[in-house]
Parts: structure tokens; sequence; C-alpha cells
């Protein structure tokens, strides 16, 4: 893919650096972000320990620009597995389950994070007026990565940074589901439309795609629509919901879609339109 | 000069703050008019769009100073580590940002024209002069971008580093678990923009006060301007003068003490990227021989200013001048001080001294 070769340091300048991660608008291969280029076959889960540890003791960067070659590393570690009760993946995380990560505010999740910034070579400070102030987060645990350079200050692009990772910590991370006693967490009823039959009058007015906290619920959705392989129909009546209804709500978010779309991909299944 | 009184303006400052800026100034230039080039310069961004140019004519501005940008190619890199066209790129998208009223698109001769907070003749000076005379973008625009903050800045004035951004987070942490320091008197020796003032005022506790001091004038009305912006003339108090003088009834009464003071050696003044050396206030930047004749300065008066479990942190050049500033403080403070602490920058340059009065 040209936008591997080219990598971080021509992301850098491109106005597409933008969307990592969060609102891919256009679909297809090219517009995906060069620190994730998912297409391949999820690995097996065996398969993601031993390469996610390679990548945790690579990833021990701090002040150069990544290498591209640690990003296609890091990239095999696309699907995380987690139980309710911790990830089944690496001892950094065992305390901490992927619900955990979105649950923990953003100083807690900062703690589990590198932040790699554009190194000024020289001495910093008063010496320096160039504004890189580009901010680049490695979540240690699950080895995802976001970045924000288009902000024009550091503190604001490390929010952007952190939100971001947020999304993918929510793409990315997958708790399993138990079928036979399924009942929908509240996180994820509070997105649904109101006229799910399983939505009681205390979920509130539906939280949008455009709400933080919509984040959340798209996690527990993606859990549910992994257990059930990708069948929109199936999770619609765990949801209590039509089968449209769901798509309806699942292509209200870009990230969302490409999400359901890649799974329903791999399983033979037409995509959502 | 286009001064803070056009109506325009005031539709961007708090409404509480709109009454109170409008009177200072007033009042302060009917009083004692001071030389117009101390007045605050209204920045791009809050400038009322009253000019307009045709599309297409802003994208023939654009092209130009596209291929300006491209011309420099790493030619700054390798002189003083200036920008390269990549960085300059992104600032021409800023500067848009900053020049273009958004959504104002409208037709004229059935042609397409946007507002602008900018003639386009002076978009063309702006922009040469940020390339050929290395004039600093944020001086070109009038602003920085800083925390999450937007801080008007002009010559004369130190343009706020994404380092000191840290020292608002430092102060963060410690009035967190500590009510005495959360609602006490602080004080940001040199000022400048008023930076770390701001965003220390904007995170202590309501008793919370905030003195900032300055010698320069222009940065005392700059600081004074940006203080009005965010509303928080009750809570930042702009005092003129050198170091801690202005503060001569406040001793053993400060909660805290920060300051980013100047600290390069006299001798690096003049390999400088040609932004910072050739345009920026010479004072605010040379240190002295050793680049620490006012960091020294201040750690000597921190003592008698704070009060006992006080805080105070202050940047640095680097690891050198952190060592040399624990050693001081360790050693020569006469004990009074406790907790010291070398922090790192983003970067992992030690650039902070932190600690604790006894």
């Amino acid at each position: 893919m040209a936008l591997a070769q080219s990598g971080w340091k021509l992301s850098y300048s491109n106005s597409w650096v933008r969307v990592v991660g969060v609102s891919r608008r256009s679909s297809g291969a090219a517009a995906k972000p060069a620190i994730f280029q998912a297409s391949c076959p999820p690995p097996s889960p065996a398969i993601a320990v031993k390469i996610r540890r390679k990548c945790l003791s690579n990833w021990r960067w701090t002040q150069q620009p990544p290498q591209l070659l640690e990003d296609k590393k890091s990239d095999a570690s696309f699907f995380i597995r987690c139980s309710k009760y911790g990830s089944s993946i690496g001892a950094a995380s065992n305390t901490n389950s992927g619900k955990g990560y979105l649950a923990s505010t953003d100083q807690e999740l900062m703690s589990q994070c590198q932040m790699d910034t554009f190194k000024a070579s020289g001495p910093g400070g008063q010496h320096r007026n160039k504004r890189e102030s580009a901010v680049r987060l490695k979540h240690l645990p699950t080895g995802l990565a976001a970045q924000a350079v288009e902000d024009r200050s550091q503190h604001m692009n490390r929010a952007s940074a952190l939100a971001r990772l947020r999304a993918l910590i929510a793409l990315k991370v997958r708790n399993t589901v138990d079928l036979d006693a399924y009942s929908p967490p509240q996180e994820l009823l509070q997105i649904l439309p109101q006229k799910s039959t399983i939505r009681g009058s205390d979920c509130g007015p539906q939280i949008g795609p455009n709400n933080p906290k919509f984040i959340l619920g798209m996690q527990a959705l993606l859990d549910l629509i992994f257990a059930v392989e990708g069948s929109v129909s199936e999770a619609a009546k765990f949801l209590g919901l039509s089968t449209g209804a769901l798509s309806r709500l699942i292509l209200s978010n870009d990230s969302l879609r490409l999400a359901v779309n890649e799974l329903r991909f791999s399983k033979g299944m037409k995509p959502l339109k | 000069m286009k001064l803070s009184f056009s109506p325009k303006l005031s539709t961007f400052l708090k409404p509480s703050s709109v009454t109170n800026l409008h009177r200072s100034f007033c009042s302060s230039s009917i009083s004692s008019p001071p030389p117009t080039s101390l007045k605050p310069q209204t920045p791009l961004f809050l400038k009322p769009p009253i000019h307009s140019a045709a599309s297409s004519d802003l994208q023939k501005w654009h092209d130009w100073a596209k291929s300006l940008a491209s011309s420099v190619g790493s030619t700054f890199v390798d002189l003083d580590n200036g920008p390269d066209s990549t960085l300059l790129c992104r600032e021409i998208k800023w500067l848009m940002e900053d020049a273009i009223e958004e959504e104002s698109e409208g037709m004229e001769n059935n042609q397409r024209s946007i507002r602008l907070r900018v003639a386009l003749e002076e978009l063309y000076m702006l922009w040469k002069q940020r390339v050929e005379e290395r004039r600093p973008f944020q001086y070109v625009v009038g602003c920085e971008h800083w925390r999450d903050l937007v801080l008007c800045v002009q010559e004369g004035v130190l343009i706020p580093r994404p380092e000191t951004e840290l020292i608002v987070d430092l102060v963060g942490d410690v009035v967190l678990g500590n009510e005495g320091l959360r609602e006490g008197l602080w004080a940001d020796l040199g000022t400048g923009s008023g930076a770390i003032a701001i965003g220390i005022g904007r995170i202590l506790g309501t008793g919370g006060r905030v003195i900032a001091t300055d010698l320069s004038p222009a940065a005392f009305e700059v600081a004074g301007f940006n203080v009005q912006r965010y509303g928080l003339q009750d809570v930042v108090e702009l005092r003129q003068g050198s170091w801690l003088e202005p503060l001569k009834d406040m001793e053993g009464k400060l909660a805290g003490l920060v300051s980013n003071p100047p600290y390069i050696p006299s001798d690096d003044i003049s390999g400088l990227q040609a932004e910072v050396g050739r345009h920026e206030p010479k004072v605010a930047l040379d240190g002295g021989i050793n680049g620490m004749d006012d960091l020294l300065h201040i750690c000597k008066g921190a003592a008698s200013m704070l009060k006992p479990g006080g805080f105070f942190a202050f940047e640095t050049n680097g690891e050198k001048q952190c060592k040399h500033l624990v050693e001081y403080m360790e050693n020569d403070a006469g004990g009074s001080f406790c907790n010291l602490k070398i922090v790192p920058d983003f970067a992992g340059i030690n650039r902070f001294v932190t600690g604790f009065h006894k």
C-alpha cells in the first residue's frame, strides 16, 4: 500500500491524518490510515499474543519518530480479545478489560500510554519557535496508537489523540459475550433508538454518534455483533429492534459501519450500505 | 491603529468582560495615553471581516503562498534549525483559518466571494514577512494557541512555548489535594503574554488569586488584554515591575511561585533561530553569561516570599541549569526548601525545577 511506504513522516503533512481511526470518510483501502492496515484476516489469538509481546518490547521509544517497521508489526495485533474479567492476552491488562479502558478517566488512560511527540533537535524551550505540536499516543496494554497533528497546541492535540484512542479501543478491543445469558449493558441500551422493545424508559434520550458516550455503547454493540458473527438480523433480535433499525444505527457512524463491514467481509457476507 | 473598541470585537469577548475591558482601556488612554506601540493590537482572528476577495483571487494567493513556502525547502533547517516547507504549509492553513470568516461565501458580480478579516494585499504582505523576514507566525497572526487558550501576542512579548504548558499541569497536580494551595495566592514572575498566570488562574479554587508581574510595558498591556479576554480580571492581578519587586507586600504570603524567566546564555543569543533571535524580545531570552542570572535572582527571593508549605516551579534551559538550581537550593538557600524535583518536558529534556518551602 502506498501509504505504508510513505509512513509517518508523510502522513504528518496530509490532512487525512485528521481521520486516523475515527471517522474515515471514504471507504476502501486507500483511505485507511497507515497505522491500521487491518484488511488482513485477523490472526488467531495465540499469534496475536506473540506479536504483541514483540511489539511491546519494540515500542519503548519515546523520542524518535516511530519506525515504519514497528508500525507494521503492531498492525498484526488488530484483533484483541478480552473476556469480561480481563484480557486474555498480556500481563499488563490482567486487571483491566476492554470495557475498563473506556471507563477510565483521561488521566488513567493517559498513564497507560506512551506519548510520542516530535522531538525537537536542540535545546528546545526559549531557543525554539516551531509549531510542531503533533502528539502520538501508544496504548501499551493493547498496542493501539492514535495521533493528532492538526491542532495548534500540544494540549489540544493530546486531547484529540486521546479521544481517537478511545474510539479505537471501542472498535478494536473485543469482550466475549455469553449469548445464552445475554442482556445488553446500559451503555448499549442508551445508544439504541427509542423504539427498541427492550429499552426501558429509564435509559433517557438516545445517545447519538456525536456524543462522547456513544463510544462505550458502540463497543458493546460490536461485542454482540462479533458474537453473532456479523449477522445484523441475529443481533437485532437481542436488542429488540428490526434488522432495518439496527442497520440504520450501524450506518450512522462511519467507523462503526467500517468495523461491521470488515467483519462481514471476512465471513463472506455482503456489506451494509 | 485598529484597537479593541470596534463593536465586532466585543462579540468575541465574554459579556462580563466587555464593559470592564472597555472601561479599563478607555480610562487608561484618557488619563495618560501610552505610546501607540504599547497598545495591544487586535489579533487577526478577532478583526472584523470587513474585507472580501473573489475565491479565485484567494486561490491565487494560496498558490503563491505555497510556492513561496516550497521554495524554502530545507534552507532554514540547515541555516538555523528553522521551519521547513512542510511546517510553513501548515502555517498557511492556520493563517487562512484566522483570516477567513467561516461560512462566509457569497456571490458578487457572478463570482464567489469570501469575507476576510484583512485585505488580500495585506495577506500577501504578511506571508512575505513570514518567509522573507522570518517574522514569527504568531506575530503575523497576532496570537498563539497554548493549552486550550488562544493568547494574543505581538512584537515585544515573548511567544509562549509549548514546553511551558507543563507548568500549569504541575501546578494542577499540587493543588488537586491541597486546599491551602488551591485557594491561595500565587505569583507568576515575568508573565509575558500572561500565559502561565491565566492557565493557573483557571484551575485554582474560587478563593485562589494570581499576581503576574512583568517589567516590559508591552507585555503588561498584552497580558492585561489576555486576562480580560478570559474574564479573569478578578483572579489575575497585573503588576508592572522587575521580578519580585512589585510583591514587597506579599512576603511570606505566597502559596505558590512560578516563572519562565530568560535562561539562554548570552553567547547563544546570536546563533538562535531567526524567528527567535531577530524578532522576539531579547530581554525575555537572555539570561546572562551562564543564563542563570534571573533564575538565581528569583530563587534567592523565593524563600522569603513563600509561606510554609508553598510550592514553586521554574523553567530552565535544561539539565545543567536544573542541577545547578537544585544544588543552590539545597546548599545555599539554608535548607529552606524540600522535595526538590527535576521534571522533564515532553521531549525528555530536564526542563523544570519544582519544590516546596519548608
